[in-house]
């Protein structure tokens, strides 16, 4: 009992890693720019099929395939800032949101034009045995998951609070108008969050798809949800909350589909954010980041 | 020439004109004052002064250079910096984060640590507080962190929107000593405010505004005192 309960644990703390770099990308971006982005996941997968199709086409290693996915995370973020963000910096959130909905669309309908099939296999991390540890099997791919997830939040951290550029970002976050007045150049900063905010996605979506081998162009949607709902359970717009509520997350997926099945991991964890929303529990309330 | 001219400035939100027309100067050296009440636009000035709002028209010329519709960042870079009402400090971050963000544009490190030494000498409470969160400060302390934060950019006018707003007496009497102080050591000063007692103590020439309008220009002691009071609280009765 106790071993399974110690594997699920740590089953689920290597996929919490990647709920967490998700969130963490969404809460930057919300927490900065005070706005939903709705195409931080198929942005996320626009990478990840650039990918794809440089594999499909011509193969390629496991590293450029992981900065492939990166980078065209990274451009895609560019091109919904510029698109739905910018114009509307001083002006109607809803207006970036729902341009920002608009473009999801558009990133699904051109990955299937260029991919048409429900599914491609992709180039594992791992493909040997899992490790076995004591009582324990560890999978090195996630190993090498929860590894790169700690890697890039302590990357995040050092950024937001030993350098210049972490303080513009923390000024922006807990009061934009002082920001302004003490000199930020507001857009420039908006931009590179903005890509940030991507790399970190791109990150956890090649992770994610390189531990299962397969994508499907339901990754920008799956990464929407994960994202959304590790950033709310940890409290809205709180960075350390963001990596905490995408951790738990992992956790109670793991439990509840061991305990539960499959089915009811994801109606777990939306009933959970429900009743934690409709508590009021006090985290769960926007602040600033800390 | 003078330091600081606005001509003519008409800002607007929507259809609501704020600023109708707005014509001033703010010579160099000097503390300038701007009296009026409550919703006159004085706030509204200062923020189309340092960039946050966008003039619908008019000029705005200082040192020389337009600087109306600029971005924020780019007037601080020209050597304008605005000490906001309410004083909005950077709540999480500690003071000397604070002031570091104030300091933003500039890369000299070294200098920028000294005039971080010169701030905590000249606001001796800042530096008891140096490594505390700036959300837990008094409304003085506050007060006084907001203007060192805009004292870091080195500008060579500071604006002020109602630096004793909310303060104690007391509070009020040390923020307007340094005020002088900062004008003794060469700073111009441009000073919105509502307690104009204090304010007409230390300005050299000062403006009432009223509904959108500069209405009166003079320096203290051309009008008298009763009656700029009355119009800077309650605006002049329409005849």
């Amino acid at each position: 009992m106790l071993v399974d309960f110690i594997q699920n644990t740590l089953d689920g703390l290597s996929t919490g890693a990647a709920y967490a770099l998700l969130a963490l990308g969404f809460t930057l971006i919300f927490g900065v720019l005070r706005r939903a982005n709705l195409s931080f996941g198929p942005a996320i997968m626009f990478g990840a099929y650039c990918a794809t199709w440089t594999h499909v086409n011509f193969g390629a290693g496991l590293l450029l395939l992981a900065l492939i996915t990166v980078g065209g995370a990274v451009l895609a973020g560019a091109y919904v800032e510029r698109l739905c963000f910018a114009p509307h910096r001083g002006g109607s959130a809803i207006a970036a949101m729902v341009a920002s909905f608009a473009l999801w669309m558009q990133f699904e309908e051109f990955a299937t034009l260029v991919l048409p099939r429900h599914l491609y296999a992709f180039p594992m991390l791992h493909e040997g045995d899992p490790i076995a540890l004591g009582p324990f099997t560890l999978r090195a791919d996630a190993l090498v998951m929860l590894g790169a997830a700690l890697a890039a939040c302590a990357l995040v951290w050092g950024t937001l609070y030993r350098t210049r550029f972490g303080l513009a970002v923390r000024a922006l976050i807990e009061q934009p108008a002082a920001a302004a007045l003490a000199g930020i150049n507001v857009p420039w900063v908006f931009a590179r969050v903005f890509a940030l905010a991507s790399a970190l996605g791109g990150v956890a979506g090649y992770l994610v798809i390189a531990t299962h081998g397969q994508i499907t162009p339901m990754l920008g949607m799956w990464a929407t949800m994960k994202g959304l709902l590790a950033m709310m359970l940890g409290g809205l717009g709180s960075l350390p909350g963001a990596v905490l509520g995408g951790l738990a997350l992992g956790f109670i997926e793991a439990h509840s589909q061991w305990y539960l099945g499959p089915q009811m991991r994801d109606l777990i964890a939306y009933l959970l954010l429900f009743v934690l929303l409709a508590a009021r529990v006090p985290w769960m309330t926007t602040r600033s980041a800390s | 020439m003078s330091f600081l001219s606005v001509r003519d400035v008409v800002t607007a939100y929507g259809k609501i004109e704020a600023l109708r027309g707005v014509s001033l100067e703010v010579a160099e050296g000097a503390i300038t004052c701007l009296l009026g009440p409550n919703g006159a636009g004085k706030t509204t000035l200062m923020l189309t002064l340092a960039g946050i709002l966008r003039p619908r028209r008019g000029s705005i010329r200082f040192a020389g250079e337009d600087i109306a519709g600029r971005a924020p960042h780019a007037i601080v870079a020209r050597g304008v910096a605005l000490v906001p009402e309410n004083r909005l400090v950077f709540p999480a971050m500690t003071v000397a984060e604070n002031l570091q963000a104030g300091a933003y544009q500039r890369r000299d490190k070294n200098t920028v640590a000294r005039d971080i030494e010169r701030m905590f000498a000249r606001f001796p409470r800042l530096k008891e507080r140096a490594a505390q969160q700036a959300g837990t400060l008094s409304g003085g302390e506050q007060q006084m962190l907001a203007v060192a934060r805009a004292l870091m950019s080195r500008p060579k006018l500071l604006l002020m929107d109602e630096p004793s707003l909310g303060l104690a007496p007391l509070v009020v009497e040390e923020i307007f000593r340094i005020v002088t102080e900062l004008h003794r050591d060469g700073v111009t000063i441009f000073l919105v405010e509502q307690n104009a007692h204090m304010a007409l103590k230390v300005a050299q020439h000062f403006y009432l505004m009223e509904q959108g309008k500069v209405t009166f220009s003079g320096d203290p002691g051309s009008l008298a005192e009763d009656e700029v009071i009355r119009r800077a609280y309650l605006g002049s009765a329409k005849s």
